[in-house]
């Protein structure tokens, strides 16, 4: 044990003495997770949408007595796509190339069946196979769903037109025509002006209850347009950017990144330094040196781990958001940092060990880490096989450690797993390294 | 454990080194006694570094076993400087002193940094000069008070001075009762500094005897 303290020490002197190497070391991991959050945004970015009008849509329609600007009810009702207008036959090929993920199409006789409403206008929607197929299905149902509050809104707005003339009378129009109504006051009016007889009052009396009923129309109508109303109330917590699950993931991808370079091109560089002969001659032994590679990696993950979890906390604290830094979790967070340092620095020593020179070491590690994060950050609902493959790396277990450690209630369960699997990977990489790292002498 | 002559130190028993397809060292069977020098001759690729890396327990054969005296110690010098390039001498020598397991690391790398003139600067021994390199090379090879010094090449890259100096320590040890085994292209090496010769050809072993007896054979004729 003491060899292997002895040779940590050493890396960390040589770590000191290379600050391009460091400086690459610590800049280049978090670019890299800099550049995951930028393309997990991407992921939310609207998908481009065909629109192909075969109804020759004008750029004003009037319906239920309102007119629609065609346009702006389209970029209105379509916050979450990117619409653009293609002929049918552009349209069916950007989506055979992937150009557009879907294709809205407006037959022919949609107008009509607008107009007319004895049937429901039909829009045909086709999106292209694959993972991205049922988020764009939800994004064309909220499309219809918005569209389809609009002309309910319109529509509603029309019949309460018309209640508002049965009560008050007016002249309307109806298929085109000018209609005079009488209106229920004006009728009272009329009613109370006759001599008084039964019928008068009968009359009067089914006026009274008639107007009774329609002052509750407007509320009754919206309300059974819409029998639940989703209201969106605004929050203050953290911004997507300070969430729990972009910290996990910055330090997890940070030091997935840092202990996989470094533990692979420190183990392979003892052979390069040609000093592998005199240290395995006796003074130290393999286990002892994939040990002292683990250790290394371990602690520069913990020094790199807990720098970012401060500058985390320190400007959640300063902008005063919300839900603030849990401080008091940070122990936990920095036990699981070094746990998971250590598992990931075998996974490097074990690469070190078959790659046997430290640039080949470095390129293959470099090589290994990016699909290993990227496993890891594929969520299980969208590609289950990737899940069950990211279980065999430590990545997804460490940043699974690090969001339970830092935001569950209940921490413990779920960090007491992901620290067995840490472990468990860990014993595991770490043996297979003690039988690579004898390669390093041939 | 090692068996037979009661003064051999370290000994390889029909030991043989494979790399890949490549035989660099074909079963070969050596003793090397206390208080004497031996220089393992031959060409280049004749197997001497594979052999001395063997003895050093630097590299495990592929064939047979290297046995040495329960409590020898062995210092090897690798032919291509073994130390730690962004360590400056001081640090090499103090960090193999530690693993060496010397009592007094820092003592142990002033007396070695002070026979060998070595620059005692805080400057990285990558910056050394090739000669300077050699001599921190061997220097950490003499951590620990080893028995046995397995030396590849060593006077390569050394100066006149530094070459009758390294001579002159290889000789106190075997005074001492040390055994020296040197790897050499050198014939002007042997005269003088080596008790035995062991000659090499292309990873056989041709010859094992005394100098005199080496000097008289065809084999010396053609190696010259």
């Amino acid at each position: 044990m003491r060899s292997a303290l002895l040779l940590v020490r050493k890396d960390l002197l040589v770590l000191r003495r290379s600050p391009v190497l460091l400086g690459t070391l610590v800049a280049y991991p978090l670019v890299i997770a800099l550049l995951v959050g930028l393309v997990a945004g991407y992921a939310n970015a609207k998908p481009r949408v065909a629109l192909v009008d075969e109804a020759g849509l004008p750029h004003t329609i009037t319906l239920a007595g309102q007119s629609f600007d065609v346009d702006e009810t389209i970029r209105q009702v379509s916050e979450n796509v990117k619409l653009v207008r293609l002929s049918r036959d552009d349209a069916a090929r950007e989506l055979r190339n992937g150009e557009v993920v879907a294709t809205i199409t407006i037959p022919p006789d949609f107008l009509s069946d607008l107009r007319g409403m004895l049937r429901s206008p039909q829009l045909r929607v086709q999106t292209t196979t694959g993972t991205l197929g049922s988020r764009v299905n939800q994004q064309i149902q909220a499309l219809v769903y918005s569209l389809n509050r609009q002309l309910q809104q319109a529509f509603i707005r029309t019949n309460l037109g018309y209640v508002d003339a049965l009560k008050h009378g007016a002249t309307i129009t109806f298929l085109g025509r000018d209609i005079q109504v009488l209106g229920l006051d004006r009728a009272s009016q009329l009613l109370d002006r006759l001599p008084p007889s039964q019928e008068r009052d009968r009359v009067l009396d089914f006026v009274h209850d008639a107007k009774l009923a329609l002052v509750q129309t407007d509320a009754a109508m919206r309300a059974t347009a819409n029998p639940i109303q989703l209201v969106q109330v605004s929050q203050h917590g953290r911004t997507w950017a300070l969430s729990a699950e972009v910290q996990s993931y910055a330090i997890a991808v940070t030091i997935a990144f840092l202990t996989l370079l470094l533990a692979a091109s420190a183990l392979a560089a003892e052979r390069d330094e040609n000093v592998i002969g005199r240290l395995a001659r006796g003074l130290v032994g393999f286990g002892q040196l994939v040990w002292a590679k683990v250790a290394l990696a371990a602690t520069v993950a913990l020094a790199l781990g807990a720098a970012i979890a401060l500058v985390f906390g320190i400007v959640i604290q300063a902008a005063g958001i919300e839900g603030g830094e849990p401080w008091e979790r940070l122990p936990l967070l920095f036990a699981g940092v070094a746990l998971a340092g250590a598992s990931l620095g075998a996974l490097g020593a074990l690469i070190g060990g078959l790659a046997r020179e430290a640039r080949s070491a470095s390129l293959v590690a470099l090589l290994a880490v990016l699909p290993i994060v990227f496993l890891g950050l594929v969520p299980k609902e969208v590609v289950p096989a990737a899940a069950w493959i990211s279980e065999a790396f430590p990545f997804s277990h460490a940043a699974r450690f690090f969001s339970s450690a830092l935001f569950d209630a209940d921490p413990w369960p779920s960090v007491a797993r992901e620290a067995l699997w840490l472990v468990g990977l860990g014993a595991g990489y770490g043996l297979l390294a003690r039988v690579a790292a004898r390669r390093l002498l041939a | 454990m090692v068996t037979g002559d009661t003064t051999t130190v370290l000994a390889a028993r029909e030991v043989g080194r494979r790399f890949g397809d490549h035989v660099a060292l074909q079963r070969t069977t050596l003793e090397v006694r206390e208080a004497e020098v031996v220089a393992l001759l031959g060409p280049n690729g004749a197997g001497k570094s594979t052999l001395l890396a063997l003895l050093a327990g630097g590299l495990t054969p592929t064939w047979g076993s290297v046995e040495q005296r329960e409590g020898v110690r062995i210092g090897w010098t690798p032919q291509r400087p073994a130390h730690y390039g962004r360590l400056s001498p001081r640090e090499n020598l103090e960090l193999f002193a530690e693993l060496e397991g010397e009592p007094d690391p820092a003592s142990a790398a002033t007396r070695l940094l002070g026979e060998f003139e070595l620059p005692d600067a805080p400057r990285p021994s990558a910056r050394l000069s090739v000669g300077n390199r050699q001599r921190l090379n061997l220097a950490i090879s003499l951590l620990g008070n080893p028995d046995v010094l397995l030396l590849d090449e060593p006077t390569a890259a050394l100066d006149p001075p530094q070459r009758r100096k390294l001579w002159q320590s290889a000789v106190q040890h075997k005074l001492r009762g040390g055994a020296v085994v040197f790897a050499t292209q050198n014939h002007e090496e042997l005269e003088g500094h080596a008790d035995r010769v062991c000659v090499l050809l292309e990873g056989v072993l041709a010859f094992d005897g005394p100098l005199e007896e080496y000097e008289r054979t065809e084999l010396a004729r053609t190696l010259v």
